[in-house]
């Protein structure tokens, strides 16, 4: 028996999901692709390319070229702004009402010249790009900063705009899609540091986030600190922050390897930059990577052990207190930047699409599998989780897990029954 | 051939207000080889390019060169005009006037934009059409390997109606599945008779690649099963041969023995149902040797979890780092600890010696910063994973190159998941390097969906001499069939009886190195050509 419908809706449009349409869509599958955000690419598109003279393989290159086979194939969907509000209906015949946030400026018709923001009123300005990389490359407006939604009659961009893109008489677009099989990969929150407040991060300027590291050199190219625009001399890096504690049980699996390419990126830039690395327990396996760090190693300094308490010392710097493990005290350190390397958490609102689902979710708070041997499937049948929502993972390993996910929803919908 | 080439600028809706249009355009309408100039604001939307299309139709249009903004953003949809008007989409150029022009300078850049115009004009003046072409492909697939990652691969590309062989080296099937039962709880039996139950799986065990011919939708391999040799097609090729473990015996003073097992060997003692003589004490170390030990990690721990709950022993765990990234790893070090395993973690390796009948243990723990001596009954030693014997063989076989640590499968970021530098060849599971299970699994799945994308239909599209050899030039080098990563040159003979490269437009992932090496300058990469370069160079400052 096949399925009358073997359209796939994909429930995310990070790494992982473009990975799973752009399977599927190759097949010759009709793909809806739906996107929460107004730019596709997720957490992986804002990153930063990690390579000295040589490729590091933190794989954050394949990014862009994914998501952009992804929005221009043929036989995928792109809906960006849009979420998912109902499902109904079983494998190869489900029901799905999709509201997208209304679209001021139609992604269709925006140039991205520029011009809207260059009138706005407003401060800060209500119509942006999202980043500077963002796929649609389309500015979007701001509903909270925009004047017109305050009380203003003018529409100053509305009327720069060369194309006629902006529209304020958008409403919210309500639509239904039949799909046979739904694959989400609705991705990650990053850890918020601030929950673990001894780290003083969001207190202390100079206490920055992994992520805080990758838009940096993503969008400046170097290092500089927030308070003196000078560059760090004397970094530390704290491991396992939002990992392998009692709130996460899990290895976020990034952090290590993103941690030790910064501080690789850091020396190959400024070779006098001591680079130190706290650690709990060095997670070096992986493709390409043992060797990274076999070659290394040397210029990083690496302690056991994970600092508890960062305050500030004398001007901007930074006290961090840990524990000298081979010596058996207690140390106190001087550094310029404390970065703490955070790791990949369940997001908050999983609950809802579980719910609307009707999916379990694990312990940990990640959408739950139904079984060892297949880590895509769910309690539903015809709905497939991939990537990070499904526990942590890397660049390559999401884009397997979404490649493995197309694959059980076109199995779901072309071999049943046999 | 005179080209007949249009000139669309667009202004991007006035955003670009430091270029004089009004001059460029009359200016760009002077070169050489222009007959229509176009101004537009909105070229990259649905009428722009009906305009676009029309204005090509219209004036006979042959070459067409669009200023506008970063190719990266719109060039499909100009191509997408192209092609509406009946023009070959290859036959554009793209000139960033935006981002590379007016929004990176301040100040007038008229002129800059009127030389980028200049220069794409004279470049596409040499542009020649690529067309696609559809080649049929032979829709079987050869999986090699008998273990999980094969029998599951060749298991799921069956059911999706792709005729399946399954080449095993040994006589049975099922490597060293047995191993995961005890660290997963799952029967692999059932896995074995579905494979050999299926309609379009053909198994051959105790076989062996001898020879891989041809390209991506048809390659020859040559087979030796038993004493006969067998040739067949495939449309591709999906290499799962799985790891080899190795006891890292050189590190002991002690061989391998009664004392100091292997990981293999305490899952059998496990297994059988009372061992003679329970050990007192289990000493693990592992995470010495390198660090590709995810599958030792995992097996280290669900196997001291086991041997505390079933024979009750004090467990040690001697290691460096406990490398847990991989699915469920930290729950399962926690659960060990929480069941009494004991880790002590060290920087050197431990030193190891007999004492009466045991063994002896002594390392500096990091942790307490003291030597320490464990007397043990039973020392389960590291285990490295390996290639399998015979892959250097096999990637010397198919020009594929190994990774640093002799697992097949290129550091090339682009070719992760499971591809190859060769189209229709994947690897997938444990021979391309260290995996855990979860990691397995989902190559398996990866791998079908790709062999399916790849051969569903029966036909390919590809882009027809894209990249192609002049049979004049050639002088039979061999230097592009020796530099060209996807084995997609080989030589051929032409209708003089000479011998000449070739380059398959199937296997040619039109990467350009050939072109670059030939010392002849006989292979030329359309769009790409010296001429064309240097046209584009020699337009920059004429008149």
């Amino acid at each position: 028996m096949v399925l009358k419908n073997t359209d796939v809706l994909v429930i995310g449009a990070g790494i992982a999901g473009i990975a799973s349409a752009l399977g599927l869509a190759d097949a010759g599958l009709k793909v809806y692709l739906v996107e929460k955000e107004a730019a596709v690419g997720g957490y992986a598109a804002s990153l930063c390319c990690k390579a000295t003279d040589v490729c590091s393989g933190c794989s954050v290159c394949v990014v862009p070229e994914k998501i952009k086979q992804a929005v221009t194939h043929p036989q995928i969907s792109l809906l960006t702004n849009s979420t998912v509000q109902r499902v109904g209906g079983e494998v190869g015949n489900f029901c799905v009402e999709i509201t997208q946030k209304p679209q001021y400026i139609d992604t269709e018709r925006c140039v991205a010249c520029g011009l809207c923001a260059e009138v706005c009123p407003a401060e800060p300005k209500a119509v942006y790009l999202s980043s500077a990389e963002a796929i649609p490359f389309s500015y979007v407006l701001d509903e909270r900063l925009c004047l017109r939604f305050k009380g203003e009659s003018r529409k100053l961009c509305g009327e720069s705009c060369p194309t006629k893109a902006i529209d304020f008489e958008r409403k919210p677009r309500g639509q239904e899609l039949n799909v046979g099989a739904i694959i989400l990969a609705t991705g990650f929150d990053i850890f918020d540091a601030r929950e673990k407040g001894s780290l003083g991060y969001g207190r202390y300027p100079n206490v920055l986030t992994g992520l805080d590291l990758e838009r940096m050199f993503n969008h400046e190219g170097y290092l500089k600190l927030s308070t003196n625009g000078k560059e760090p001399k004397n970094i530390a890096f704290i491991q396992c922050v939002g990992s392998r504690d009692e709130g996460h049980g899990y290895c976020s699996q990034v952090c290590c390897k993103y941690a030790m390419r910064l501080a690789h990126l850091i020396k190959y830039q400024s070779p006098d930059t001591q680079v130190t690395i706290f650690y709990i327990d060095l997670q070096t396996a992986g493709k390409g990577f043992a060797q990274f760090y076999q070659e290394y190693r040397e210029s990083i300094r690496f302690i056991r052990g994970v600092p508890v308490e960062v305050s500030p010392a004398s001007s901007d710097d930074l006290e961090v207190r840990f524990e000298d493990i081979s010596q058996g005290r207690v140390c106190r350190e001087i550094f310029d930047l404390v970065v703490l390397s955070v790791g990949i958490s369940p997001r908050k609102d999983s609950w809802d699409l579980a719910r609307i689902l009707g999916i379990n979710l694990a312990d940990h708070g990640f959408f739950d599998t139904k079984e060892i041997l297949n880590s895509n499937g769910t309690n539903v049948e015809g709905v497939f989780l991939a990537g990070t929502c499904q526990g942590p993972k890397d660049i390559p390993d999401s884009i397997a897990h979404g490649m493995a996910a197309a694959s059980k929803a076109m199995q779901a919908l072309t071999v049943r029954g046999r | 051939m005179e080209a007949n080439t249009g000139v669309f600028i667009c202004d991007c809706g006035r955003s670009m207000n430091n270029i004089d249009f009004s001059r460029v355009r009359e200016k760009v309408a002077k070169i050489p080889h222009v007959t229509c100039v176009n101004l537009s604001s909105n070229l990259c939307l649905e009428e722009g390019k009906e305009q676009m299309t029309s204005c090509i139709r219209d004036k006979n249009i042959d070459r067409v060169v669009v200023a506008a903004c970063s190719p990266e953003f719109k060039e499909h949809v100009f191509q997408q005009a192209l092609e509406n008007a009946g023009l070959n989409g290859h036959l554009l150029s793209v000139a960033n006037i935006r981002e590379q022009c007016a929004w990176a300078h301040e100040g007038d850049v008229t002129e800059k934009a009127l030389e980028l115009i200049r220069m794409a004009v004279n470049r596409t003046r040499l542009l020649q059409p690529v067309e696609e072409k559809e080649l049929s492909v032979n829709k079987g697939v050869l999986v090699v390997g008998g273990g999980f990652s094969a029998l599951n691969s060749a298991i799921q590309l069956s059911q999706l109606g792709l005729p399946t062989t399954l080449l095993e080296r040994e006589s049975t099937l099922g490597g060293r599945i047995r191993e995961l039962e005890n660290m997963y709880g799952f029967k692999t039996g059932p896995m074995i008779e579905a494979a050999e139950g299926a309609k379009n799986i053909d198994i051959l065990t105790s076989a062996e690649v001898l020879e891989v011919e041809g390209k991506i939708g048809n390659f020859m391999v040559r087979i030796r099963k038993g004493a006969e040799e067998i040739s067949r097609s495939f449309g591709a090729i999906v290499f799962a041969t799985g790891y080899e473990t190795e006891v890292t015996d050189q590190d002991f003073q002690l061989k391998p023995g009664v004392n100091i097992i292997s990981q293999e060997r305490l899952a059998q003692m496990l297994q059988a149902s009372s061992p003679k003589g329970r050990p007192q004490t289990v000493g693990f170390i592992f995470d010495f040797y390198d660090e590709n030990s995810r599958f030792p990690t995992l097996a280290t721990l669900s196997n001291a979890l086991a041997i505390k709950q079933k024979w009750g022993s004090e467990v040690y765990v001697l290691c460096r780092d406990v490398k847990v990234d991989s699915e469920g790893a930290d729950q399962l070090y926690r659960e060990a600890r929480e069941h009494g395993v004991v880790f002590s973690k060290f920087e050197e390796k431990p030193r190891i010696s007999a004492d009466d009948g045991r063994v002896k243990v002594e390392a500096k723990d990091v942790f307490l910063g003291e030597d320490m001596t464990l007397i043990c009954d039973l020392v389960v030693a590291e285990e490295r994973i390996l290639p399998p014997a015979g892959t250097k063989d096999l990637s010397f076989l198919l020009s594929i190159r190994t990774d640093s640590q002799g697992f097949y499968q290129d550091e090339n970021v682009h070719l992760y998941p499971v591809a190859s530098e060769r189209k229709g060849i994947f690897f997938i599971g444990g021979c391309r390097g260290d995996l855990d299970f979860q990691r397995a699994l989902a190559d398996v799945s990866s791998v079908v969906m790709n062999v399916y994308g790849l051969l569903s239909s029966g036909k390919v599209v590809v882009e027809a001499e894209k990249v192609k050899v002049d049979p004049q030039k050639c002088v039979a080098c061999l230097t592009c069939i020796r530099v060209c990563p996807h084995s997609a040159i080989q030589l051929a003979r032409t209708e003089g009886e000479k011998e000449v490269a070739e380059i398959s437009d199937l296997a040619c992932d039109a990467c350009g190195v050939c072109a670059a090496i030939c010392p002849a300058k006989a292979i030329k990469f359309e769009g790409y050509s010296d001429e064309q370069i240097l046209a584009q160079i020699e337009a920059l400052g004429a008149p």
